[in-house]
């Protein structure tokens, strides 16, 4: 074994060092891209929405399907459409595309309608429901082929071109959101048979809009002026006054580590979420996506791996602290 | 029959922190993407915890967090002891030709170092791969945080590079087991388990390494 120095040991240590930090330095970039952009977020104030009782489809839910209409699913008919092999099932929405009481690949927006009893008396409550466009979306971190990604403005976006499918996104959403039609997308260029279950559909704020200055549509459109749109620090703050105002309470400021939504109601959000949950046991299929639920405070699902982040930068500095560490003993022992 | 030390602790060390970490990156890889619910391998006795992505991400991160330690810790001890056996040489293409020609043939092999060429180059493809898939990975684990967000393009390039990285890795260790079919290969698997080979089998086929082994021995002698 060569005869080195302790100098040498450290030079060589700090080398390695160094080369970790450009790495890591070199990520801070696009991070910082997004500060000069305007992120938006979206107040629903459950005291205002009637959940239009004089239209037979909600104005808010009309807008939305008129709106993205061209970004739904075409898939091929659905009698060309395969089961999801070996499983005997699929999801097909395309002969289903006028249901607006759920989320549906054909439907991002819908007007869930509950009866509380708060304070003595019943309130009805009328909840309309899309993606929540979080802070750290699980949803769009964890997929596996990089097809969804937060925009500076805030909206949380799924690339159908590159989605396979999978339906991960719906998993770790807290809420479920995102909705899925067979037979349409990449897969169907592969092996449709065996790989791939379709693509992912859900709300992404009117995007487009968006980004040309303009409200989303359901914003829009609402009579009510039940859904608001504005920066986001300024609908938080807007939020929080109504809250105090109605005496009321704040839902989606701090769900899922933070989302760029807030429902503010009168009524408490745990009793909105036990009547949600009920409703949704005496379902058919109490399983089924496409209704989601009201869980206060409920977690994220990177909370756990992220607080594993610390043993993760540290143990490339330890390998080599004790590889130096044996490596020197071996060379004192003359090894 | 002799045997010869062949590798330290160290190697070992490293050699298994990093099949085992990968093997388990590899499987619970796979269960990021729904593939155990949806092939019902978690129907299988003992297997229903594998479409559970929050128990394949919790492995995820965990093996990678050990592979990273022995990738770290390997370069580190190579580099301070200055042992560079197994770092590609010039004509290893032609020389891993002539081995495998060898094998197939019964002819005569070239005489090797302490690593044959074939060997010094899939490590250098395992290498490279592995370095691939963890930077990638340490992206996609950053991005995960709070306070880190990547554009689309980015995310998607990430992850295509850390999916392709990992494809090609699966195919470089179903080549390096398949070096096992192999009976001329097969005295190197005691020496990864124990660190001893057979004195004969290095004498014989690694003649350079055996030789250098020699005259250390007898330097160390006239220096005592
Ligand atoms: C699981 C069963 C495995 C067995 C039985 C095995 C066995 C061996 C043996 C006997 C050697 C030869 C060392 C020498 O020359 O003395 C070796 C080398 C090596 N192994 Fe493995 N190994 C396994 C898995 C892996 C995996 C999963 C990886 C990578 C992720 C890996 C990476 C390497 C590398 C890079 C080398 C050095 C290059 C070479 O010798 O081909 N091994 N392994
Ligand atoms: S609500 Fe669900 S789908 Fe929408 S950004 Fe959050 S996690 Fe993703
Ligand atoms: S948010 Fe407005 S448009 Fe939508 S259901 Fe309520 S009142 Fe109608």
């Amino acid at each position: 074994m060569s005869k080195i120095t302790r100098r040498d040991f450290l030079k060589r240590s700090a080398a390695s060092g160094l080369a970790a930090g450009v790495i890591l330095s070199g990520l801070e970039k696009p991070a910082r891209a997004y500060s000069g952009t305007v992120q938006y977020g979206t107040l629903i104030d459950l005291t205002r929405c009637d959940g239009c009782a004089h239209l037979d489809v909600p104005a808010c839910v009309s807008a939305c399907r008129e709106e993205n209409k061209s970004k739904f699913p075409h898939p091929v008919p659905s009698e060309q459409i395969n089961n999801y092999w070996p499983q005997k099932k699929k999801e097909d929405w395309s002969d289903k595309k006028e249901i607006i009481n759920r989320l549906t690949p054909y439907n991002w927006i819908t007007v869930q309608k509950v009866s509380v009893e708060h304070d003595g008396r019943v309130v009805e409550v009328n909840i309309p429901r899309r993606c929540m466009h979080c802070d750290n979306p699980p949803c769009s971190n964890i997929c596996p082929f990089g097809a969804q990604a937060k925009t500076p403005e805030g909206p949380v976006l799924i690339n159908h071109e590159l989605c396979f499918g999978g339906a991960k996104c719906r998993s770790v959403c807290p809420w479920g959101i995102p909705a899925r039609q067979a037979g349409v997308g990449l897969y169907m260029k592969i092996a449709p048979q065996y790989l791939g279950g379709g693509v992912m559909y859900k709300c992404d704020l009117c995007y487009h809009r968006v980004t040309k200055g303009q409200q989303p549509a359901c914003v829009e459109s609402c009579p009510r002026g039940a859904i608001q749109f504005a920066a986001k620090d300024e609908i938080k703050q807007r939020a929080e006054e109504r809250a105090k105002e109605i005496n009321g309470f704040v839902y989606g400021d701090k769900e899922n580590g933070g989302t760029s939504t807030f429902y503010v109601s009168q009524v408490p959000f745990e009793k909105i979420h036990q009547q949600l949950v009920r409703q949704k046991s005496n379902q058919p299929n109490p399983e089924a996506p496409g209704y989601p639920l009201m869980p206060v405070n409920v977690g994220n699902y990177l909370d756990t791996v992220n607080g594993l982040i610390a043993g993760m930068l540290a143990a490339p500095l330890a390998g080599a602290a004790v590889a130096g560490y044996t490596a020197y003993k071996k060379m004192k022992d003359g090894e | 029959m002799g045997k010869i030390k062949r590798h330290g602790l160290s190697v070992r060390f490293v050699h298994w922190a990093v099949a085992i970490s990968t093997i388990a990156l590899i499987f619970s890889g796979f269960g990021q993407m729904p593939v155990y619910k949806r092939y019902m391998i978690d129907q299988l006795p003992g297997l229903a915890w594998t479409s559970d992505f929050s128990i394949n991400l919790l492995i995820h991160y965990t093996a990678a967090g050990v592979l990273i330690f022995a990738v770290a810790y390997h370069i580190v001890y190579h580099i301070i002891r200055k042992e560079f056996d197994i770092w590609p040489r010039k004509g290893d293409f032609k020389e891993s030709y002539l081995i495998i020609k060898a094998m197939l043939t019964k002819g005569e092999e070239p005489e090797s170092d302490k690593y044959l060429a074939e060997q010094r180059l899939a490590y250098a493809y395992i290498g490279v791969m592995l370095i691939v898939i963890i930077i990638s990975g340490i992206i996609k684990v950053l991005k995960n945080l709070p306070s880190i967000s990547l554009e689309m393009d980015t995310l998607i390039w990430v992850s295509t590079v850390h999916n392709a990285a990992t494809i090609l890795l699966i195919l470089g260790i179903v080549g390096h087991l398949a070096a096992f079919v192999f009976k001329a290969n097969r005295p190197l698997l005691p020496g990864m388990f124990t660190g001893w080979v057979d004195e004969d089998y290095a004498r014989r086929r690694h003649g350079v390494w055996y030789r250098k082994i020699q005259e250390d021995k007898k330097t160390n002698l006239q220096h005592k």
